[in-house]
């Protein structure tokens, strides 16, 4: 083989080893990476998963919400079709919480409160990370910002046992308090003894 | 070293066959026993740490320089070296620039800073700057492998490097660079024949946040730079002792030494934030002296000058000694630490009308510290003094630090129906499940920062307390205590309650909570209430 046609050889197997390389990188990110949703395309996944649940039968979720008169929480029931996974189910309890009561009650939560991630853990800590539309909702002082987070917290613990505790993060982060009251530095147990009224 | 220690030992041991064979010291050490051999490695290697311990002999002392810039500040540490204070070149010009070059040969250090050139040489108090020669007022080091330059390097030299404004006073430790007014104050003080009033005025408006530490008292000033005209103001009084600015740590704060323990301290902060006035006292004694013509046997100054009040000398005697018996020496008054909620940019709830929670707390905590000081049974500590941003944890701090015997801490809220109401909390652990009304669990180990888990019980006491004596008050309406989440209590190491007034929100109008017969009420009674709990402790 002549010397020129060696190097033309080594070229065309240099480029060939390059295309390779090329190949593989293009089939690892489009194959195996998982694709960089926004923020609102995972927002708009997680919802679709809640609507997701209405091929299932009708059941009766039970919510609290904070007494206007009282020092306490009244329980709510309604129907409702449950998710398949208890993570979706944690987010259709706080939905329901957003929407409101159908009683002439307080709101845990503001109706623009955004579900932006739930996850579940082993030990069953319940993490919920919402919006910071969550605290325009709450009325201010201590009982009232007590009484929005045992909402939230006895609403998911009684409808879902898996969750024996809530961790709730605002915007991702951890934080001390919504409005500068309630204790939001550890994963909070459900208070029975708030429930005041049946429904 | 060791060379030596081997010398030694030769000479010690087997002098004789050094002289008698003629040996020269590798023969020695073939005769020198095993053990000799590690006592002479012993004494080498003490000889050789302590020699490493006692050599940086020269550098007595190292301080923080701090340099202000228009959105932040940097510290640096400083060096004293033979009396003079001596800064770290490279980081201090990486400070206001960047180095493009460096040379560094024996005594010799070449810098090419922007369009600059600066030579430096070892011992020599002469820089060449470009074509300039400039002499610092202290040569120039070299100190642990670092090109250490007097201070006044910064307004001799530095100035020239940089285009901005460069302040800096000789003698402090502190620079101001780029545009930036720092404030002063001025310090004023009158005494009185029960304490003593300081009253600082600022050039420009301040926050204060007070904590107390080793003894002293500690004024945060807030974030805006301050270049005192003095750094510090010695008095020779029973009250305070000296008033020192500070701000080696980058925070401007006053660092008050009393004269003496058990004094109370009440900062206040008026005129926009412009004056700050604090107040040193003497406490109240705890009970009326004997009325009885029997009077106690005087006591020696040995045994009184240890735990007896100072006394401030008469105004119409002049002297120092007391005219009547001396008081006996009691144990100090307890503690109690006022929080008022919120404050700075955090405001609270806020009322129809406009009331901010934060100011009108802040007002009702007035009013309780000065119902609590009439009673002459306590000693007050308030963990916010003005329109400050304090964490909660500065919060517990100041109680922790002060060993509060009491913590209460006041919010206004929406508490729904009729103003006024007042509801009072104590903690509630968010981890564990609703505790009894006697108190949680009492666990072995209980998390610093959860230790109002340990006081629940007795939380619990002066939460029910303070809330049949509130029962009393005509036209409030007074929840049973209860158990809450509440943040400020968690890391409070007393017994802690929350009190909260309502109703406060967005619907209606505070004009009841505002009200001053209200709140003269609601403070003489949670006094009361804490006297009374006192008195029954005792």
């Amino acid at each position: 083989m002549s010397r020129r046609a060696k190097i033309f050889w080594i070229a065309l197997l240099v480029v060939f080893a390059g295309g390779l390389f090329y190949l593989r990188s293009l089939a690892r990110r489009v194959f195996f990476e998982p694709p960089a949703h926004s923020d609102e395309s995972a927002k708009a996944r997680l919802s679709e998963a809640v609507l997701q649940s209405g091929a299932g039968p009708n059941e009766t979720a039970v919510l609290f919400f904070p007494s206007l008169s009282g020092r306490g929480l009244v329980a709510e029931s309604r129907p409702i079709k449950w998710a398949p996974s208890a993570a979706d189910r944690v987010r259709q309890v706080l939905l329901a919480l957003a929407e409101g009561p159908s009683q002439r009650l307080g709101h845990p939560l503001a109706a623009a409160t955004t579900v932006r991630a739930v996850f579940l853990t082993l030990d069953g800590t319940a993490y919920v990370d919402l919006s910071s539309d969550l605290v325009s909702g709450i009325y201010p002082g201590i009982e009232a910002e007590s009484l929005a987070v045992y909402s939230i917290v006895n609403s998911i613990t009684t409808n879902i046992p898996a969750v024996k505790r809530v961790k709730i993060l605002i915007q991702g982060q951890e934080v001390d308090t919504l409005e500068g009251h309630a204790d939001l530095t550890e994963a909070i147990v459900p208070d029975p003894t708030l429930v005041k009224g049946n429904p | 070293m060791t060379a030596i220690a081997i010398e030694w030992q030769g000479c010690f041991d087997i002098d004789f066959e050094v002289y008698e064979k003629g040996k020269r010291l590798q023969s020695l050490k073939k005769h020198l026993p095993g053990s000799w051999r590690k006592l002479l490695l012993s004494l080498t290697l003490l000889i050789s740490g302590l020699g490493l311990l006692l050599w940086p002999a020269r550098t007595l002392r190292s301080d923080n320089f701090v340099f202000y810039f228009p959105n932040s500040r940097r510290i640096i540490p400083l060096e004293v070296i033979d009396s003079v204070q001596y800064l770290p070149l490279l980081p201090v010009l990486n400070l206001v620039g960047t180095l493009s070059g460096l040379t560094e040969r024996r005594n010799n250090l070449k810098v090419a800073f922007g369009d600059s050139h600066i030579e430096l040489h070892d011992g020599d108090p002469r820089v060449r700057l470009d074509k300039k020669t400039l002499i610092l007022a202290a040569p120039v080091r070299v100190s642990n492998g670092k090109w250490m330059v007097p201070s006044d390097f910064l307004t001799t030299v530095m100035a020239r490097l940089t285009s901005q404004d460069v302040e800096y006073q000789i003698g402090t430790n502190r620079v101001f660079i780029g545009n930036i007014k720092p404030g002063s104050f001025t310090l004023r003080m009158e005494q009185e024949s029960s304490g003593a009033k300081l009253t600082f005025q600022f050039t420009d408006k301040v926050t204060v946040h007070t904590e107390s530490a080793n003894g002293k008292w500690v004024m945060f000033l807030g974030d805006h730079p301050i270049q005192p005209l003095e750094q510090s103001f010695h008095f020779q009084n029973p009250y305070v002792s000296e008033v020192r600015f500070d701000d080696q740590d980058g925070l401007p704060k006053l660092v008050i030494t009393p004269s003496a323990a058990g004094l109370n301290f009440y900062p206040e902060l008026s005129e926009g934030g412009k004056t700050l006035r604090a107040e040193v006292s003497k406490p109240a004694p705890a009970q009326p002296p004997p009325q009885t013509a029997k009077a106690p046997p005087p006591a020696t100054p040995s045994s009184t000058a240890a735990t007896a009040p100072p006394v401030a000398p008469g105004p119409a005697t002049g002297t120092a000694a007391p005219a009547g018996p001396a008081t006996p020496a009691g144990p100090p008054l307890p503690v109690v630490a006022l929080d008022a909620g919120h404050g700075g940019e955090d405001n609270g709830a806020r009322s129809r009308d406009g009331v901010l929670e934060k100011e009108l707390v802040a007002q009702l905590v007035e009013r309780v510290r000065q119902a609590l000081l009439t009673t002459g049974k306590f000693r007050v500590i308030m963990t916010r003094t003005g329109d400050a941003n304090v964490t909660f944890e500065q919060r517990a701090v100041t109680a922790n630090v002060a060993g509060a015997a009491y913590f209460l801490t006041f919010h206004a809220g929406d508490l729904g129906g009729t103003s006024p109401q007042v509801a009072v909390y104590t903690y509630q652990s968010p981890g564990l499940a609703s505790p009894s009304p006697e108190g949680g669990a009492n666990p072995f180990f209980v998390a610093w920062d959860r230790i109002q888990e340990n006081h629940l019980a007795q939380s619990g006491k002066l939460a029910q307390t303070v809330e049949q004596d509130l029962a009393v008050l005509a036209g409030v309406t007074v929840d049973p205590a209860t158990a809450a989440p509440e943040r400020t209590l968690r890391s409070v190491n007393a017994p802690a309650v929350a009190i909260e007034i309502g109703s406060l929100s967005p619907d209606v109008d505070a004009g009841p909570l505002t009200d001053p017969a209200f709140q003269l009420h609601l403070s003489s009674i949670v006094a009361e209430a804490l006297s009374a709990l006192q008195a029954g402790g005792a």
